[in-house]
């Protein structure tokens, strides 16, 4: 009997869809694509100059009118800026629009007002097929802006290496993200 | 806000033994055939409370609400629901993620739940429901939308997943994320602070949102109607009027063979009760556009409708657009080239803006050249007349909103052709790098102007619109300079997309390609039957826009995308640059990528 209810029990466990999984984090190697943006100012900006740098580097994919998933990992985003310390490391944050038809400058400098967001933020669009480049590059395509799912990724400085993670973390979590990566 | 529950191991067990029955039964054979959909009425609900599985008596509104009087109370509950603003003016303030401060000014529950309160599905995170008719009844893991009545009716029946809310458990679920079935909702959900008074505000609100199906929904039949106003040909009448007509035909013919039939709809919905046949009303206005409001009002009180769908006029869409503001009525991809051009207004889903667009467009390709002299001294020639007008200003906001310094601009009268000599004294006088020449084709001979010694380096626009069946006439000397602002796919590709409309028009009238005016309305129609599969049976004026904001790109006729979002308004968003190619037969050659930036 009691087998059988711990098999019942490891069935609820798989059948049970409902708790969302934890972020899962993998190491991962990217070849930034050559490609020209244009962030909320309207400036173009080289991206490969941009994310290889050597600066700390976050990067994820948002748009201006997303319901969900953006929306949350830009109030992370503005959690992670609030609590740098003054005088402390200076972290780029990077977004990047899966929606370029919409964002247009003003429209992500709009979103960007919304978040509090303070120099260090830049929201980025682009010709669509310049965008798919990138999104191909970062292994984060999707054909349906609808489907997207939560992606933030942090170059480690020291190796050019990225660390993806893919789910939706906390503010805590964040911050242990940044450390662990040796930016903060 | 799908959902995180907390169950004991034994509930867990229960649950998944339930489930695995569920799962392992056929959804079909698990319900008698449903009721018609006249007899599916969703509840009309007011407060939440366990009793309201039964028609809930009707309570008398109370006078004020979180010490506001009733109607301020509401006001302040919508702007909390939508801007996340408390009625002390302060942002609301919650939590997601477990620890992430979030503001209500960055996003509020309309983000997530939408204006209709429906809810929506993104990025692998369903959120449920808010609105008054959901919150007011149990929620079930199985087939959540089916009727109390159409639930009796299931041969086996499954628990709730929760009861029907009452005031107390919604400001818990408000504050905590746990509902009082004891499911945690999904971290994404805020957990949002709020103090009595400021929660009884927005559960006045949540108890208003979507709480009765929308006028225009009678018995089995959604009404529409389509607007026409008193300039539009004959033809050009039956150009849209066909293939709506006949969508609504065959639609009816479908609706009947699945009116009374359970099946699974897109994404595993049951849609038992969904379908309603259409009817539509064809509201044809006369006279002045000052008139048309009062005769759109009269329509509307004779002939209560759900939405407009198409609507075609050769002038300014305003008038229209206005009243469905007012009325809180939508309107679907109206046949105009002169829309209403607003951040904020909702009632109205446009192809495009128009020629406002066009101009938006030349600034934009202005701006990024590689060579700046291009767009050293830019003049706009503006006819005085709506098109005229639309085009400058997209190109003045435009080139404002990108940081340029704004530009001179002469008017043209809005009949008569500009002369030569005419040109060339402007040019004369006002030596410009590049000129906006937003007339139609009867500008072509003035052009021989740009050949003089004096202007061989000046660049002119036009529009693609403007310049109608003419676009390839401009005369050949100049072609290299002049540029054409184009809003649609290439016309090389177009043909193919375009065919498609002719299965609409089944042979009743003759597709004329230049007027885009069936293609347009093939294309209204598939973004509407969309909309309808998506709207299941959530018949409420704001979701049916909800949900095609929700929709995803679309590739049809005309425009190279169309694409949508919440509270996006335009689907397609921008235009090439053309050229017309060199000799007797010329055609339109691409300059320009997609110019969206």
């Amino acid at each position: 009997m009691r087998r059988i209810l711990m098999a019942l029990g490891m069935t609820a466990v798989v059948l049970s869809a409902q708790a969302p999984p934890p972020y899962t984090r993998t190491l991962e190697t990217y070849t930034v694509p050559d490609v020209v943006l244009v962030n909320q100012d309207g400036a173009k900006v080289k991206l490969k100059g941009l994310l290889d740098s050597g600066e700390p580097i976050i990067l994820d994919f948002i748009f201006g009118t997303c319901t969900t998933i953006c929306p949350v990992l830009s109030a992370g985003y503005a959690n992670l800026q609030a609590k740098l310390p003054p005088g402390g490391p200076k972290i780029h944050l990077v977004s990047i629009s899966i929606d370029p038809e919409n964002d247009t400058p003003k429209v992500m400098r709009d979103y960007l007002k919304r978040y509090r967001a303070k120099p260090g933020w830049d929201f980025f669009t682009g010709r669509r097929e310049d965008i798919d480049k990138v999104m191909n590059a970062f292994n984060a395509y999707i054909p349906n802006k609808m489907s997207h799912y939560p992606l933030t990724l942090i170059r480690d400085p020291k190796t050019g290496k990225w660390i993806r993670i893919f789910g939706l973390m906390s503010s805590s979590e964040f911050l242990a993200e940044c450390k662990k990566a040796g930016i903060l | 806000m799908s959902a995180r529950r907390a169950r004991s191991p034994l509930r867990s067990l229960l649950g998944s033994l339930l489930g695995i029955l569920l799962v392992a039964t056929p959804a079909v054979a698990q319900v008698k055939p449903a009721p018609t959909p006249a007899k599916s009425a969703t509840p009309q609900a007011k407060s939440a409370t366990p009793q309201a599985k039964s028609a809930p008596a009707p309570v008398k509104a109370p006078d004020t609400v979180g010490g506001f009087p009733a109607a301020k109370a509401l006001a302040l509950g919508e702007r909390m629901y939508r801007e996340g603003i408390l009625p002390s003016g302060e942002p609301m303030s919650s939590i997601v993620s477990g620890d992430v401060q979030v503001s209500g000014t960055s996003f509020s529950c309309v983000s997530c739940h939408l204006r209709g309160g429906l809810g929506s599905w993104e990025g692998g995170i369903v959120t449920l429901p808010t609105n008054a008719a959901r919150l007011s009844i149990a929620r079930y893991w199985k087939f959540p939308n089916l009727s109390l009545e159409e639930r009796k009716e299931l041969k086996l029946q499954n628990p709730a997943a929760r009861p029907a809310y009452t005031d107390e458990t919604l400001a818990h679920l408000i504050r905590t994320g746990r509902d009082p079935g004891g499911t945690d909702m999904h971290p994404v959900m805020p957990r949002y602070y709020l103090s009595d008074p400021d929660m009884a505000i927005l559960l006045n609100y949540l108890a208003s949102l979507s709480a009765k199906p929308s006028p225009g929904v009678i018995g089995d039949t959604l009404h529409f109607a389509t607007v026409i106003t008193p300039e539009v040909s004959d033809d050009d009448q039956q150009a849209m009027l066909v293939p709506i007509k006949n969508y609504v035909q065959r639609h009816n013919q479908f609706s009947s063979g699945f009116g009374n039939r359970m099946y699974l709809g897109v994404g595993g919905n049951e849609m038992s009760g969904a379908y309603r046949k259409m009817a539509l009303s064809v509201w044809r206005l006369q006279g002045a556009p000052e008139t048309w409001s009062r005769q759109l009002e009269a329509f509307l009180a004779k002939d209560p409708v759900f939405a407009l769908l198409g609507g075609i006029s050769y002038g300014d869409w305003k008038p229209v657009h206005d009243f469905c503001e007012r009325a809180q009525l939508p309107c679907l991809f109206p046949v105009t080239d002169l829309p209403m051009v607003s951040d904020t207004d909702w009632y109205t889903q446009y192809f495009s803006k128009g020629y406002y667009q066009e101009g938006q467009a030349a600034a934009r390709y202005l701006n990024g050249l590689d060579d700046p002299t291009v767009a050293s001294k830019v003049l706009q020639l503006v006819q005085d007349t709506p098109q005229g007008r639309a085009l400058a200003l997209g190109f003045r906001e435009a080139w404002a909103e990108l940081g340029r310094t704004p530009i001179k601009e002469l008017p043209l009268p809005a009949s008569g052709a500009l002369s030569t000599s005419g040109l060339a004294a402007i040019l004369d006088q006002e030596q410009p790098s590049t000129v906006l020449v937003w007339t139609g084709d009867s500008v072509f001979p003035a052009l021989d102007a740009m050949t003089h010694k004096a202007h061989t380096a000046v660049q002119v626009f036009l529009s693609a619109r403007l310049l109608g069946a003419n676009v390839t006439g401009v005369p050949e000397p100049v072609r290299t300079r002049v540029w054409i602002t184009y809003p649609y796919r290439e016309p090389r590709l177009e043909p193919k997309y375009s065919a498609y409309a002719d299965t609409l028009l089944a042979g009743l009238t003759k597709r004329h390609p230049e007027t885009r005016i069936s293609t347009r309305t093939y294309a209204m129609i598939q973004v509407l039957r969309q909309a309808l599969m998506d709207m299941d049976r959530h018949f409420y004026r704001d979701n049916l826009l909800d949900r095609i904001g929700m929709q995803r790109d679309q590739i049809l006729p005309d425009y190279l995308r169309l694409s949508f979002g919440p509270g996006q308004r335009y689907a397609s968003k921008g235009c090439y640059i053309m050229q017309v190619g060199p000799g007797a037969v010329p055609v339109l050659l691409r300059k320009s990528e997609w110019v969206i930036h």
